[in-house]
């Protein structure tokens, strides 16, 4: 490995990393809203509220993320919807995620004691209250830790949009590769980079833990 | 504008050759994975400090990096130097990942093992290597098996990223049709409803297996 060559694509790699923390940080956004949507469809009383959450985790759990960004990418403009390649792969990292942390989001839920609910009924609050005010910040606790792991996760799939043209930090890689031929350096970099920002990720996990933990 | 379905009935034949290399790289890199997760995990609970620490960085490196980065290695820096077909370096890229997952799923299994059972056969006079194959993995298995079929899913979908270092598997064929034919909202649902198709039989599998393995009481 030729260390000049680390330091040359050091800084043409980085230019990427506002692209690709623009990635996470909008579809965790977008995805997690979507989530506590679908999580609170599930455990409602109303059917079709239940097939329809029951359906979108089916859905979008069952095909490959980068079948979803095509999609977004080269169908959506055919019915009139045309985005940007950045908005197409928050779209699809957005509903991808949104799957997953749904399911984080609902057995957060679930796993409170019973008694909370009920405890919340005998004083009248209404269901809407309780949830805010009484369940949902317990769940919290149990959510962090699964929560975070696919937040890790999504911040690497961010990688997958350089198939559809974003220029983050994975693309910007790929020009060095067809520009200079260069290839296990800007791959190290590259990887460096990404076990940066997941390591960075988990220490905040660790934050998060602690601060949630129970004060006994 | 109008939808044709028969694009897809044209290019059917195309979808299931793809779909023949996506569960080709699927199954040796499952294999790999899975071998190389076993062995990962048995070092990390080795008595031996090295083994321990060489076990415990690959699985923080590979879950680290994206899996996009880990095909780029294999493909353009191993495979290379090796003279590795795309197909190979596929294999190798999406099996060195999905060995540090199944490293960790192997690993939680075996410790949800009852001690007693490490006890028991430490009294029979059991080798380690023996009461591990005969009576520890054995149980661990149960434990293992929601966790293992849900990565192993993972495994299938992420499979799809092979086409970022030219492998043209299920999704690579559907994007080279769509460009060609400019119909790209019928060969991306064909494609979708292919892959929810195997994901689906691998969910049934799973529910299978669970029961296979379900403590008989």
């Amino acid at each position: 490995m030729d260390w000049d060559v680390v330091l040359e694509s050091f800084p043409l790699i980085w230019k990427g990393a506002g692209k690709t923390v623009g990635l996470f940080a909008w579809s965790l956004a977008v995805g997690t809203v979507l989530a506590l949507a679908v999580a609170l469809m599930k455990i409602s009383s109303a059917k079709p509220l239940i097939w329809f959450a029951t359906f979108f985790s089916w859905l979008f759990r069952g095909i490959p993320l980068l079948i979803l960004l095509f999609y977004a990418f080269f169908a959506l403009p055919e019915v009139g919807w045309l985005l940007s390649p950045f908005w197409a792969a928050v779209l699809g990292l957005s509903l991808w995620t949104a799957a997953y942390q749904a399911e984080v989001i609902r057995s957060g839920i679930i796993a409170v004691d019973h008694g909370q609910t009920e405890a919340s009924d005998a004083l009248a609050m209404t269901r809407g209250h309780s949830m805010r005010r009484i369940i949902i910040p317990q769940s919290i606790r149990i959510m962090v830790p699964p929560f975070t792991s696919n937040a890790t996760t999504l911040l690497k799939q961010t990688s997958l949009a350089t198939l559809v043209t974003v220029p983050e930090m994975t693309l910007l890689t790929q020009r060095i590769f067809s520009n200079n031929f260069k290839f296990i350096e800007p791959i190290f970099v590259l990887a460096m980079i990404y076990l940066a920002m997941t390591t960075v990720l988990i220490i905040g996990q660790q934050i998060a833990e602690r601060t949630f933990r129970l004060r006994t | 504008m109008e939808l044709d379905w028969g694009v897809v009935a044209r290019a059917w034949d195309l979808l299931i050759d793809g779909t023949w290399v996506t569960l080709q790289l699927f199954a040796w890199s499952l294999l790999l994975g899975t071998v190389l997760g076993l062995v990962l995990a048995l070092m990390r609970l080795s008595k031996h400090r090295v083994l321990r620490w060489v076990s415990l960085g690959y699985v923080w490196l590979f879950r680290g990096i994206p899996v996009l980065v880990a095909l780029f290695f294999a493909f353009f820096v191993f495979g290379r130097q090796v003279g590795l077909s795309a197909l190979q370096a596929g294999v190798l890229g999406l099996g060195t990942s999905a060995a540090a997952y199944k490293a960790e799923i192997i690993r939680a299994g075996i410790m949800s093992v009852d001690p007693g059972q490490f006890e028991a056969a430490e009294c029979l006079a059991m080798t380690r290597r023996h009461y591990m194959r005969r009576i520890i993995i054995p149980q661990g298995i149960r434990v293992m098996v929601p966790t293992y079929m849900s990565n192993t899913i993972l495994v299938l979908k992420v499979s799809s990223v092979a086409v970022a270092i030219g492998i043209v598997e299920l999704t690579g064929i559907t994007r080279q049709l769509s460009n060609s034919t400019n119909r790209p909202i019928e060969l991306f649902t064909a494609a979708a409803l292919i892959y929810l198709f195997l994901t689906t039989v691998l969910v049934v599998l799973q529910e299978f297996l669970e029961r296979r393995f379900a403590l008989k009481t």
